[in-house]
């Protein structure tokens, strides 16, 4: 009776020990969002059957649990709180939006899982009254940050802005917790260029209720007349804001933005040529990583990743993989160490958690950042000079 | 305040209303003739815009050749969901039927997420998208020029159908008086089905023009149904004439706050929830 007790709980304990290791994702599966969203499912996906085909984490498969946040936050703690309730997961991945990741501060906190987020990337360094992620999480060591932070978003676009020789900008804004920390801080920075800011104005995003009707904004933008048009909003802001430029016969020399993606299709729409824009991955990119990526995802979705956080995404679950094996367990604080002292694979390159202005648990920063121009229907890259495939072009 | 740019919010104002006043007037239709608040409306508007998208894609329709595929499809699509779900809750609390419809907005949303992702689409060579006539420093642009011009025809011949056709009198008697009109060998729920299609159709026609200006998404129909609500309230509920100078009134506001004030495109929706509060305020203190 005692050794079969015995063996029963050994085999229980194996049972224990074979379980796959879950990690819980919260990533904005629909609502505004979704196409964020649905860009780091797939990135994701094709990560996940890379990892188990070479034989998984721990020798289980890996499983991940994806919940939709809406981008919304209220949504986004009930999703949250069921991963670490019900699915009882150790890992947390995914992440977009400042706006839900603030509203997860406090259960994140609660609950203390290891945490690795791509977005959130309003840090409230240089911003007085407001506290921001890097502010409130950095000093977290189960928090670690996969996606630049908004001061090092300014220093990639000022440091392109610098690079075309503008002497004025005229800076457009949506009004959201992504956009209006970032306007301020990036009219600071580009005035410190010695580069005169026209205007800062802030306008309401057709991602949160606007309607797409830009012309006040742009109008008073256009009266100062300056040599740049720079502006931060969402991806189904591009169309009606660069159409509506052009339609007002508003010609700066230079139209650069950077919402967090582009409009499927838009390479094609006349109203594309000469804008430029910032984004973290493109296919195009010329290294063996970003091409083995693209043809991977290609070969698994159908089309190419034309969204940066597909990317992020795979390089977040191929890090979660490599720190748990190389751990060699779900232990809490050996996986942090893992995260810490590893280098990863990504299609940007190889790449480690290093130090930002708080946190010493970050993952990508200014470098990571491409600035493109739409020329002849094609996305070229045109900064940095090292990664260029073709000249900067000016709107005039 | 330099007058061109004063002048300058004037004209977009004046040229918004007219795709306003077509989406508001499907919502009027439905409120006022049904007496249903369909939080679906916007969601037909987003149909249109994805259909019309669609066309381009296979077919390589123009968004104006598809406002006649868009049309029929919408008013088909409208008249499906009334004879399926909403004809079952008319004579619902009106609680009930607001969560119906709410879960019909949920449901398109999410069908359309499947078909079409969430990426937001373009339909791309469209070459008088980003047209503009300059008159003496004013642009007129003309997209809202010619959606304008559409709405105000389209609209103009949906109050003359309602005022001179039988069709239009069946829906207006309806209105006034469901039990009276059943007693004169109206069939009302034809009128309603009739009805809820027109509604349909309508947003979708509207959506077929927001097709060419924004890139369509499955969220896009939100913005345009808390702003046909607002031109609904200040139009009076079920006030099919008056949407048109309560559009006006909602889109020039709009425009000129987002001109006239610093920052204040970003207020446009602070706007109208503004007159929505105004207007039920004063309304109430009058009945009071």
């Amino acid at each position: 009776m005692k050794k079969l007790l015995t063996l029963t709980a050994a085999l229980l304990l194996a049972l224990a020990y074979a379980q796959p290791v879950k990690i819980g994702i919260l990533s904005p599966l629909t609502g505004g969002a979704a196409g964020t969203g649905q860009a780091q499912k797939a990135g994701f996906e094709l990560a996940l059957e890379e990892i188990n085909a070479a034989g998984g984490v721990l020798g289980e498969p890996l499983e991940i649990i994806i919940e939709d946040t809406q981008a919304t936050p209220a949504v986004a703690l009930a999703a949250f709180e069921k991963l670490m309730t019900e699915d009882e997961v150790e890992f947390i991945g995914g992440g977009f939006s400042s706006g839900v990741t603030l509203a997860l501060v406090e259960s994140f906190r609660t609950f203390q899982p290891l945490v690795t987020w791509i977005g959130g990337a309003v840090s409230g360094v240089g911003i007085d009254g407001f506290d921001g992620i890097e502010e409130l999480l950095g000093n977290e060591p189960w928090f670690f940050h996969i996606h630049p932070w908004d001061y090092q978003n300014t220093a990639a676009a000022n440091a392109f802005i610098a690079s075309t020789g503008v002497e004025t900008v005229g800076l457009l804004h949506e009004d959201s917790a992504f956009g209006g920390p970032g306007a301020a801080t990036s009219e600071a920075v580009i005035e410190s260029q010695g580069i005169d800011v026209t205007l800062r104005e802030a306008f309401k995003s057709t991602l949160f209720g606007g309607a797409g009707d830009f012309r006040a904004t742009i109008s008073k933008a256009a009266a100062t007349n300056p040599d740049m048009l720079y502006w931060i909003g969402y991806d189904s802001d591009v169309l009606p804001m660069t159409s509506q430029v052009r339609e007002l016969n508003f010609t700066p020399q230079y139209i650069f933005g950077t919402p967090p993606g582009w409009p499927t299709d838009f390479a094609a729409a006349p109203e594309a040529e000469c804008v430029a824009g910032l984004i973290g991955f493109l296919p195009n990119l010329p290294t063996a990583e970003a091409q083995a990526f693209t043809e991977a995802y290609t070969a698994m979705h159908g089309s190419e990743p034309d969204n940066y956080m597909a990317a992020l995404a795979y390089a977040q679950l191929w890090a979660y993989a490599d720190a748990i094996n190389t751990a060699g367990t779900t232990e809490q604080d050996a996986v942090i160490a893992a995260l810490e002292n590893g280098s990863f694979r990504s299609p940007m390159g190889e790449w480690s958690f290093g130090s930002s202005e708080i946190t010493s648990r970050q993952g990508f920063d200014e470098s990571m950042w491409l600035v493109f121009q739409y020329q002849d229907g094609k996305r070229e890259i045109v900064y940095p000079p090292e990664k260029a495939t073709a000249p900067l072009r000016s709107c005039r | 305040m330099d007058l061109t740019l004063l002048l300058q919010g004037i004209v977009s104002g004046i040229l918004a209303s007219g795709l306003y006043a077509l989406v508001s007037v499907g919502l009027a239709l439905a409120i006022g003739v049904i007496g249903i608040v369909n939080f679906a409306h916007g969601e037909f508007f987003m149909v249109g815009a994805f259909i019309t998208y669609q066309l381009f894609i296979s077919f390589g329709f123009d968004p104006v050749i598809s406002l006649f595929f868009v049309a029929p499809t919408l008013f088909l699509l409208g008249g499906a969901i009334y004879q399926s779900s909403i004809r079952y809750v008319l004579k619902a609390p009106e609680l009930n039927q607001m969560l119906l419809t709410f879960g019909i907005s949920i449901i398109l949303q999410n069908l359309a997420l499947l078909i079409w992702g969430g990426d937001p689409r373009t339909i791309s060579s469209v070459a008088y998208r980003s047209i503009g006539y300059q008159l003496g420093g004013v642009s007129i642009g003309l997209v809202p020029l010619a959606s304008f011009l559409i709405s105000l025809v389209i609209v103009g011949s949906l109050y003359y159908a309602l005022l001179k056709t039988p069709a239009g009198r069946a829906m207006r008697a309806v209105a006034q008086n469901r039990m009276g009109a059943s007693l004169i060998g109206l069939e009302v729920n034809r009128v309603y089905l009739v009805t809820f299609a027109l509604s349909a159709l309508l947003a979708g026609l509207g959506g077929v023009m927001i097709a060419v200006i924004q890139s369509p998404t499955p969220i896009v129909g939100f913005a345009f149904t808390l702003k046909a609500f607002a031109i609904v309230v200040l139009a009076g509920l079920g006030n099919i004439r008056g949407i048109l100078w309560a559009s006006l009134v909602v889109a020039l506001s709009e425009s000129l706050v987002a001109t006239l004030v610093p920052n204040g495109d970003a207020l446009r929706n602070a706007v109208f929830f503004a007159i929505i509060f105004v207007v039920l305020i004063a309304r109430s203190r009058r009945l009071a």
